[in-house]
């Protein structure tokens, strides 16, 4: 699916070698860091409305409850469509779209302003690429069943795809994203191998479901280094990179999807 | 021919001092041999008895050469464990006289030797030698006798990592070494990931490494020159020596071609891990191949007085595989065809064709894709050295060597994708150079020289001009074998020894050195794909200026030895990445980098004893490596990912009785300095890590003893056999290998840090033979 299959080979032949290897919890002093902002935005060409959530980082030895950034002023301009979108908080960091319907081709600006800092991106959305078919077959690694999403990349080079997979509704934290460098025009038949995060196996009885989303050049670039960071064993790990100026981390993405779903038998 | 070069010569010489004499002089040369091999003896010291500062040490072919007044001499003779050899020769006319060295025996290597180290007037700095019975003696991981891992106990040469075979020197990084077998520079030297190196010991006869000032027949690399010498083969008598380990097995066949004339030798090893895999009860372990192997074979030939031709060369392969869905083999292999010829008694030719290259191949098979990725780097390399000893004062080392490069990036073809082929990157790279070993008193020794380097690119690949932030602005074409660029460096060298008496001297000295082939690498274990590429337009030679100083000290009739050194290093040129690179593809490499300097600087010690029944070294460092890159770390200056404030290695080996040879090791080093996350965020669901600055954190510190010993089991003239035993990480240290952060699995509202360490108390055998 991936460019680096080869480096995750060798990473399974690291852990093979290291039969003797073992882990443990230890504790490390870490520094303390001034709060980022991180935003997760999204369009798509599905119904609205969209949402744009924000929050903050917090230090290591704290807690998982990331605090939201409340009252700040978010607008979602589509450039094309001349609509301007100002966003209504609906819950505490969570800021939903009233007027705008995603269309390919479009154009989107987001900007957010909170506390005297101003954040800013934008996006064009691909067009529209379909899931033509999906099936099961057993991965040529180890057998367990893997779903593949069929589709057909268009002739002209630069699209993006990031696959999102839910197994009975459980969305997989796996990363899977694909360009069109190496298949450019192709009918892609590679499964989505991998379940991270998700401790089980495929098993006859789920319901596996697939959304394909046509992402642009940054979103899919995000995705990219995110999962250079948390997959390969990076001598110099580095925060993804996000398309926000202002210094935020995280995403907006105007995207397209398509979905399929299947029962494993 | 001989005529221009004695024209060359005279000409060189005409720049030194030349004490003039009105007694006529003659010389004494010849070949210094293990008596019962015939192998010839790198480095050993011929002096005058009485008169020591009339001496050399011989060349890499066991060659030398003493010109003297007329006049009876007693000459003494010595190698590092092997037994002084006395002559006495009456110069009257020049003589040719070999001279045959006795190895010492265990139970002779009690007796001390008794010659004052070369090390005391020696101008040579931060080179250090490794005897091979060490290496054969110290225990080590899995049990496998290993060059590289010897040589990371040295002050000065830190591990790459638990059970890595790379090093680093001086604050270089990796790829900064040159690593030469039988003169052919070993692109990757190790296998399966870096555990093990590609240097079988049984096929070796000498290491050295030069940390500093390396001489200026050394070039290409920035940190340190690693010599590896092969065996010539025996050219007395037949022998077959192996040895059968826990994870593989080796044999080695050498013999006489003709007595005296010429001899061969072939060595091979494969390990056999997948034999264990097998047993696995996991079916994709069980379908998978994993296994290296290495050959090496020589053979050498007297055509006549005055020449020998020698031909040597390695061939290694990692292997691993899972079925038919996917493998990657890579490996080296390299040829080296050399021809020595004397053209006088006081001159001493080496023609050299060298041959070097290193491949990867990945295969990928699924039902609807497969994939086949080539890379290579491959060079062809032809060299001319000629050494002259002019005088007992004098000996001066000048050549020329001229590499024609060829990388092959990441080539991907297949079915199910688009094939992707670059053409291949050329480039040309010359070097002459010239040294001069004066001794310009009895107390002063100088070595210096220079070596004149030029880097041609050469035109066929695509090459960019970037923007400001590193994007493609343009992309330039070039017609094939065009000269696009010619880095001219100069690298002087000059290093000087002063003896303040009998047993000690202190030293100083200055280099630069260049290097234009870059090792690409983004990851924290060697990887076979990590990509090779030549310096271009924007990609200028890395550039490293050192100054050292030191202090020796012979103690005790030289039964130990103490050493200091210090160094400061400046690096120009570094390369590092943007954040965020993809270093994998095939694309261009350009916009990923960034490019910057670096400063290193350090102290390191070393007591050794080097004589009795107990030998072996204590070696402490303390340095400092660090990096500024405009673009990282928000241009400040960062610790280097190899910096390591101490060092510490404690070797001993111990000869029990006269079967029972005891060994230890002891490291300690403080860990690595990496990037750790000081925050953290929600993004999809799901806690990501917040990073900040670069390399502002330290792994724990590493620590570890090994222990090991040896029995002889037969020792008799035609067969003897003994057994090793060791344990690697005796007291079972968890040190760490890697740090990854994660959500506690028990508890989701908190993160934890979790150590992944290897091997704890890895215990091995192996039986080694010889007959």
């Amino acid at each position: 699916m991936k460019n680096n299959i080869n480096i995750r080979f060798l990473a399974f032949i690291a852990i093979l070698v290291s039969f003797s290897s073992c882990q443990k919890v230890i504790s490390i002093d870490l520094n303390s860091s001034d709060p980022r902002y991180i935003v997760e935005g999204n369009i798509t060409d599905q119904p609205g409305p969209y949402h744009v959530k924000i929050t903050k980082s917090v230090n290591f030895d704290q807690s998982n409850v990331f605090p939201a950034v409340t009252g700040a002023s978010v607008i979602i301009t589509d450039t094309v469509a001349g609509v301007i979108d100002t966003l209504t908080e609906s819950a505490a960091g969570d800021y939903t779209t009233s007027k705008l319907q995603g269309t390919p081709g479009h154009f989107y600006t987001l900007t957010i302003k909170s506390n005297n800092k101003v954040i800013t991106s934008y996006g064009l959305m691909p067009q529209p690429i379909s899931l033509d078919s999906m099936y099961a077959e057993p991965s040529p690694f180890g057998g367990d069943p893997v779903v593949v999403p069929v589709f057909t990349d268009p002739e002209t080079q630069g699209n993006y795809y990031q696959f999102i997979d839910y197994r009975n509704d459980t969305p997989n934290t796996e990363i899977f994203i694909l360009d069109d460098k190496f298949v450019n025009g192709q009918t892609n038949r590679q499964p989505l191998q991998g379940r991270g995060g998700d401790d089980g196996k495929l098993k006859p009885g789920d319901h596996v479901r697939v959304d394909l989303l046509c992402i642009d050049s940054a979103v899919y670039k995000y995705y990219a280094t995110l999962d250079q960071l948390t997959n390969s064993n990076s001598a110099t790990p580095a925060n993804p990179l996000s398309n926000f100026t202002g210094g935020a981390l995280g995403y907006f993405s105007v995207h397209t999807v398509s979905t399929k779903s299947l029962i494993i038998r | 021919m001989e005529r221009k070069l004695n024209f060359l010569l005279a000409l060189f010489i005409s720049l030194l001092v030349v004490p003039a004499h009105a007694q006529s002089k003659f010389t004494i040369s010849g070949t210094i041999k293990d008596k019962k091999t015939g192998e010839g003896l790198i480095g050993a010291i011929i002096k005058v008895a009485d008169k020591p500062s009339l001496g050399m040490a011989s060349n890499e072919y066991g060659f030398y050469s003493l010109t003297l007044p007329e006049g009876t001499y007693k000459f003494l003779v010595n190698y590092l464990s092997y037994k002084e050899q006395e002559i006495t020769v009456t110069l009257n006319k020049s003589i040719k006289q070999d001279i045959f060295m006795d190895a010492l025996t265990a139970e002779l290597n009690e007796i001390t030797v008794s010659s004052k180290a070369n090390t005391i007037t020696s101008a040579q700095m931060g080179m250090d030698k490794l005897n091979i019975k060490d290496i054969n003696m110290l225990p080590v991981l899995f049990g496998e006798k290993d060059v590289l891992k010897t040589i990371q106990l040295l002050p000065g040469v830190k591990s790459a990592g638990e059970g890595n075979s790379g090093f680093y020197v001086r604050g270089g990084a990796a790829d900064q070494n040159l690593i030469l077998l039988d003169e052919a520079v070993v692109y990757n030297p190790s296998h399966l990931l870096g555990f093990f190196s590609t240097f079988n010991s049984d096929a070796i006869k000498d290491i050295t490494i030069y940390k500093g000032t390396a001489p200026a027949q050394y070039g290409g690399r920035l940190s340190s020159a690693l010599d590896i010498k092969m065996n010539d083969g025996n050219d007395q008598d037949y022998h077959v020596s192996g040895g059968i380990g826990l994870i593989s097995s080796k044999l080695n066949v050498e013999g006489p071609i003709v007595k005296d004339k010429g001899s061969f030798l072939v060595t091979g090893r494969r390990t056999y891990a997948d034999v264990f895999l097998k047993l696995s009860n996991d079916t994709n372990i069980k379908k998978s191949s994993l296994y290296f192997y290495d050959l090496n074979a020589k053979l050498n030939y007297k055509l006549g007085k005055k020449d020998r031709l020698y031909l040597s060369g390695y061939f290694g392969k990692d292997d691993l595989g899972l079925g038919s869905l996917f493998g990657i083999d890579w490996g080296n292999a390299t040829g080296t065809l050399r021809w020595n010829h004397l053209f006088s008694d006081k001159l001493f030719s080496n023609t050299s064709l060298i041959f070097s290259d290193y491949n990867y191949n990945i295969n990928f098979n699924a039902s609807s894709l497969s994939i086949k990725i080539h890379s290579e780097i491959r060079d062809w390399n032809f060299k001319e050295e000629l050494e002259y000893f002019a005088n007992p004062r004098n000996s001066i080392r000048f050549g020329v060597s001229s590499i024609y490069h060829t990388i092959t990036p990441g080539n991907i073809t297949g079915s199910g994708i688009i094939s992707s082929t670059q053409p291949d990157n050329h480039t040309w790279e010359n070097a002459i150079h010239a040294t001069n070993r004066w001794k310009a008193t009895d107390k002063l020794n100088i070595d210096y020289g220079i070596r004149l380097s030029s880097f041609t690119v050469l035109g066929g690949t695509n090459m960019y001009e970037l923007t400001t932030d590193g994007k493609i602005k343009d992309t330039l074409k070039y017609a094939s074998g065009e000269f696009v660029k010619t880095y001219i460096n100069p690298e002087p060298r000059i290093s000087a020894s002063y003896v303040l008496n009998e047993v000690s001297s202190i030293k100083g000295g200055y280099t630069r050195n260049t290097q234009s082939l870059h090792l690409i690498s983004n990851s924290t274990t060697s990887n076979p794909t990590d990509k090779w590429v030549a310096s271009n337009n924007i990609i200028k030679p890395e550039i490293s200026d050192q100054v050292s100083l030191g202090y020796v000290r012979s103690l005790k009739n030289d039964q130990f030895e103490f050493s200091v050194e210090t160094y400061y290093k400046k690096m120009q040129n570094k390369i590092d990445y943007r954040d965020g690179a993809d270093v994998l593809s095939n694309a261009a490499i350009e916009p990923e980098l960034l490019f910057g300097q670096g400063r290193a600087y350090g102290l390191e010690f070393l007591f050794r004893k080097k004589a009795g029944k107990f030998t072996g070294w204590v070696s402490y460092t303390l340095a400092r490596t660090e990096i500024q890159i405009d673009g990282v770390n928000s241009n400040q200056w960062y610790a280097a990912r190899q910096d390591r404030t101490h060092d510490l290695s404690v070797v001993g080996i111990y000869q029990l009785s006269k079967k029972w040879t005891l060994s230890a090791d002891f490291v300690y080093y403080t860990g690595n300095a990496v990037s750790f996350p000081s925050g953290k965020y929600i993004v999809d669901n799901q806690t990501r890590f917040l990073y900040t600055e670069r390399n502002g954190y330290r792994m724990p510190a590493y620590h570890r003893l090994d222990i090991g010993a040896t029995r002889q089991l037969t020792h008799r003239k035609r067969f003897s056999s003994e057994l090793s035993l060791s344990i690697y990480n005796a007291y079972g240290r968890e040190n760490a290998y890697v740090i990854t952060f994660q959500d506690d699995p028990n508890d989701k509202s908190k993160t934890q840090a979790l150590q992944t360490s290897l091997f704890r108390w890895v215990p091995s055998i192996s039986y080694n033979f010889k007959f």
